[in-house]
């Protein structure tokens, strides 16, 4: 019988595993994480086929469809809102509101905002939509 | 005679698999990326358009009324986005400036705000406006 000795691995195989190994860390935090500030709860915006290119820059209202709030991915309550978008229009006095509001939230947790934000100075507010329908 | 010391070869590093990590890591984003395609509405314009289209007055105003169901109602009459954009195409054509206004119920959802949004820029409405609530929310 011959008993043949297996090879040893060179170093460009060991270099392999490592890549390999980084490769799916980097999948497992890929998967885990998020690229983009999103709000705590599920917001699918309205759908409109007039909607015009969304710019960058600004911070986001979602409202969820039962009237939750958050800017910019953290949950704030209405009282605190004001006083968030003041001190962010200090910082940026061109800021742009984008308010994403869920399709199905009523227009009571919405349009409101809209008045509160000109109301405190800020001249740049878009409702964000989608062109897509996903029904 | 050949005295010269063989140059000792360090370790080998082969770009070979780097290469396929990068392609497969390539692949990974191509394919299970999730791209949001999202676009906007104005709701506040900025002040240079609303200036000018203070200037000149509307020569006619239309109201749709959106109920708290999100029924589209325009003189009366409830229509679906289609009917109303076509009815907004004509009204346009007998009056180019006329204005139309859109009174939402505060029950209503986003989307019929938005549906009537649309169906007015896409009859070609220049001048919309939206009487906002003016409850807290």
């Amino acid at each position: 019988m011959k008993l043949t000795r297996p090879k040893r691995a060179t170093q460009s195989e060991t270099i392999v595993a490592l890549i390999d190994v980084v490769f799916f860390l980097l999948v497992f935090f890929m998967l885990i994480g998020r690229m983009d500030a999103t709000a705590p709860f599920e917001v699918r915006p309205p759908v409109a086929q007039t909607g015009r290119d969304m710019p960058a820059g600004g911070i986001t209202l979602a409202i969820a469809a039962d009237g939750a709030l958050a800017l910019d991915g953290d949950d704030i309550s209405v009282a605190d809102l004001d006083a968030a978008l003041s001190a962010e229009l200090e910082r940026q006095p061109a800021l742009r509101l984008r308010i994403n509001a869920h399709r199905t939230a009523e227009l009571r947790h919405v349009l409101p905002y809209v008045t509160r934000a000109e109301a405190l100075g800020l001249r740049d507010v878009v409702l964000v939509v989608t062109p897509e329908r996903d029904e | 005679m050949n005295l010269r010391r063989h140059a000792q070869s360090g370790p080998l590093i082969s770009l070979v698999p780097m290469i396929d990590v990068m392609l497969i890591l390539l692949v990974f984003f191509m394919v299970t990326s999730t791209y949001l395609n999202l676009d906007m509405i104005p709701a506040v314009r900025p002040s240079e358009d609303g200036t000018a289209q203070a200037s000149s007055a509307p020569e006619a105003t239309l109201m749709i009324r959106i109920g708290a169901d999100g029924a589209m109602v325009l003189q009366g009459i409830a229509l679906d986005p289609a009917a109303l954009g076509q009815r907004l195409t004509l009204e346009l054509a007998e009056e180019p400036l006329m204005q139309v206004l859109i009174l939402p119920s505060g029950a209503a959802p986003t989307q019929s705000l938005i549906s009537v949004m649309d169906a007015a820029a896409l009859a070609g409405v220049q001048r919309l406006r939206v009487l906002r609530l003016e409850a807290r929310p």
